[in-house]
């Protein structure tokens, strides 16, 4: 609803083919999410008949057989009306004519403090000198839990799939996503939605539930997660992948549990969660089953237990309060710590809470990284940098801020074909990707989807090893603050980076980071 | 009958030497009450663990009988799949809570959130229980012989809860319904297994007053 009235549709009825042929296409119709057309019953004639509504996912263009439809930006209404933006009024007009708040799916939206406004320094003369992409090595591999478990995830890149659930997704975007994460060499999740029986041997890279024909190289890994609604947990879910992860909130609804429709709750859902068919499930916003740090130890204790001290524990963090939230992390025993920015992404949540709840992920990293220093557990417990993050050179930033590895959610939607219109709770999605339904479930074929995000993580894999290079550094172990620069006095109040041209962070951080190191030329 | 004495050791020694013990015969455990997660997982076996356990006893049990001869702490057979945990005595908070299937049996009272998102469990407390008793259960049954505290039943989705006593106040959608003649012969099976003195006639039944409570 935030994104109301920002878009102009326009169709060009020159080419249409239902305005020359009414009755013969109702194509855009039947694709928009958000009911912007409208198919007149008795003349077959096509109507915009809600421009208003229009979020600009150009999905209609699209699918639109005749290339008809342009959708552009409207004038930004930020400058003429705030505060009173259309999507502003229209908001209170249903919440008048309905009492209920807004639900939807994705992400926040609308200017957030974010990765765009921190620069990377490259070396030149004063620093070690660059190194060559195209003729030398990086190490980009990741090893989580090390000394811990006996089976560590080692990650061939810095990268993991965030944690999105079945049901949140389809089965062919989960099998899209295993599949991905074995091509690439990185970690699925299962979210908190139970197992897609394919999940777990597609993302070891194997096509078969017996294991004998390996597929993928090099294969990936399964994170099992474990979370407040515990749906579909038993002792042989959490021994069927290769880590567990402790899940304690999420970026898009932190403090929040999950929220998963009725309309997206099918047989095969129900089957998995243990409720009625279209009937919502929603996750606890907390575990019952502890009340303290020390039943938070208790419970990591018997999970390493129950899977015979295998795999690493993992934890996920929403955007609350990083330092002390990563420090009972640490205390709890976790192996890797996910933290999930305030851009973070989801199936459903309350608009508001996506919108306004949280801490931007910039300012997640710097207390998250004080956190595992003061533990004396930087690079040893992983962290793991989750929400907004679109591609390599963010994913850059955050390692260099602190992070071992950077998730993608959104943006592996996004990989597999979404674009983006918000309404991923309603079940309705075009490519099938956050649908239940078997007719836009057959439109996203695993092998394919799986492809384009292997290709995504490969893309991204070489930006951050174009950016690793030139910063001087072989290994992205190596990265630091030093190789970033904040662009303006909000980020680098945000983060402690050095701002450019200052070359030292503000006073206000000295306190936190000692006085300022250097003349801002070289490394530390 | 194998014979550990947990006094000394910790959770990963004590459950090794549980599970390296499960050849057939039952398997007791003393000097345990520091211990939390003990018998934790397992498939199949009969553990029997002398005096008091700590917190999470069965958690994740998965096919094996486990008996506490005395109390046990909070979340006792947290997320079980199948089999059975016995507490003779008294348990803390959160009993029963997240199962998918078996049976607890509590023969004293319990505590708050008792068989909290119960998925399919029996859930049998032959005292009193605390609040929020049975909150957000999809599946099961869950049998109360004492009184309960507030909320009892709160936001019940599926699976039927019986109880003899009072309740402080019953929870968001939940009605009474009379006991069916099905239903007071599964009451009478249970406390015929477990050795419960009780008459499932004197018991009142709660279900939910509808399937979808939420947003729609």
């Amino acid at each position: 609803m935030a994104v109301i009235g920002a878009f102009c549709v326009s169709v060009n009825k020159e080419i249409c083919v239902n305005a020359r042929m009414p009755g013969k296409c109702a194509t855009c119709a039947e694709v928009c999410p958000h009911g912007v057309y409208a198919l007149d019953p008795f003349t077959g004639e096509m109507n915009v008949q809600n421009f208003n509504v229009c979020v600009g996912c150009r999905i209609c263009a699209e699918f639109c057989p005749a290339n008809a439809i342009r959708i552009n930006p409207a004038e930004s209404e930020y400058i003429s009306r705030y505060p009173w933006t259309l999507s502003a009024v229209e908001e209170i007009h249903y919440k008048a004519q309905t009492g209920e708040y807004l639900l939807r799916g994705f992400g926040t939206h609308g200017p957030t403090p974010n990765f765009d406004m921190i620069t990377v320094v490259p070396s030149q003369i004063s620093s070690a000198a660059p190194l060559d992409k195209y003729r030398e090595g990086c190490d980009m591999e990741v090893v989580i839990g090390e000394g811990t478990c006996e089976k560590p995830v080692v990650l061939k890149a810095p990268f993991v799939w965030a944690a999105m659930s079945f049901g949140a997704l389809s089965k062919e975007a989960k099998m899209a996503l295993a599949i991905g994460a074995a091509m690439s060499g990185i970690a699925t999740n299962t979210g908190e939605g139970g197992l897609v029986p394919e999940e777990a041997n597609l993302a070891r890279g194997f096509i078969d539930r017996e294991r004998t024909n390996k597929k993928w190289e090099p294969g990936g890994y399964l994170i099992i997660q474990w979370s407040t609604g515990r749906w579909g947990v038993s002792v042989d879910y959490l021994n069927s992948g290769d880590a567990v992860e402790v899940k304690i909130g999420q970026g898009a609804k932190p403090g929040m549990g999950g929220h998963l429709l009725g309309a997206k709750v099918t047989e095969d859902v129900s089957r998995v969660r243990g409720v009625p068919v279209g009937s919502d499930a929603l996750s606890p916003c907390r575990y019952y089953d502890v009340q303290s740090l020390d039943d938070m130890k208790h419970m990591v204790a018997f999970l390493r237990d129950v899977t015979n001290y295998q795999f690493p524990i993992f934890f996920k963090l929403g955007p609350s309060r990083p330092y002390a939230d990563v420090a009972a992390c640490i205390e709890a025993g976790a192996d890797a710590i996910s933290i999930d920015g305030l851009v973070g992404g989801t199936g459903c949540s309350p608009d508001l809470v996506t919108q306004g709840v949280g801490i931007p992920t910039i300012a997640c990293l710097p207390p998250a990284v004080q956190a595992l220093k003061d533990y004396g557990v930087h690079h040893k417990v992983k962290l793991i940098a989750l929400g907004g993050i679109r591609n390599g050179l963010d994913a850059f930033k955050a390692l260099a801020m602190g992070a071992d590895a950077a998730g993608f959610g959104s943006a592996a939607e996004v990989a597999m074909g979404c674009r983006v219109c918000y309404a991923c709770q309603k079940g309705n999605c075009p490519y099938g990707i956050t649908s239940q339904k078997p007719e836009m479930r057959a439109r996203l074929d695993p092998l394919v989807a799986g492809e384009r995000l292997a290709n995504f993580i490969h893309a991204c894999t070489e930006e951050v090893k174009i950016l690793t290079m030139l910063s001087g550094h072989n290994r992205t172990m190596d990265l630091s603050t030093e190789d970033l620069r904040a662009m303006d006095l909000n980020t680098a109040a945000l983060t402690g980076l050095k701002l450019c041209g200052y070359e030292r962070p503000l006073p206000m951080w000295e306190q936190v980071l000692g006085p300022a190191s250097g003349n801002g030329n070289g490394h530390k | 009958m194998k014979a550990i004495d947990a006094k000394t050791i910790d959770l990963k020694s004590a459950n090794g030497a549980i599970k390296s013990s499960l050849n057939g015969q039952p398997v007791t455990v003393e000097n345990a009450g520091h211990l939390h997660g003990l018998a934790a997982g397992l498939k199949h076996g009969e553990i029997v663990i002398q005096g008091s356990a700590g917190d999470y006893v069965g958690v994740l049990n998965d096919g094996a009988t486990i008996t506490v001869t005395k109390d046990a702490g909070n979340y006792v057979a947290d997320n079980m799949t199948k089999g059975t945990v016995i507490i003779q005595g008294s348990t803390g908070y959160g009993a029963g809570q997240y199962c998918y299937g078996g049976t607890v049996v509590v023969h004293g009272n319990a505590g708050d959130f008792t068989a909290t998102m119960n998925k399919g469990a029996t859930v049998i407390v032959c005292g009193n229980v605390g609040k929020e008793v049975g909150t957000y259960m999809l599946k099961g049954d869950l049998i109360v012989a004492g009184d309960a505290g507030e909320n009892f039943a709160n936001y019940l989705i599926r699976g039927s809860v019986f109880i003899r006593g009072k309740w402080a106040s019953l929870g968001n959608n939940t009605r009474q319904e009379p006991l069916t003649v099905d239903d007071k012969a599964r009451l009478q099976a249970y406390f015929d297994k477990f050795d419960i003195s009780a008459d499932p006639a004197t018991f009142k039944k709660i279900v939910a007053a509808s399937e979808k409570p939420f947003y729609n």
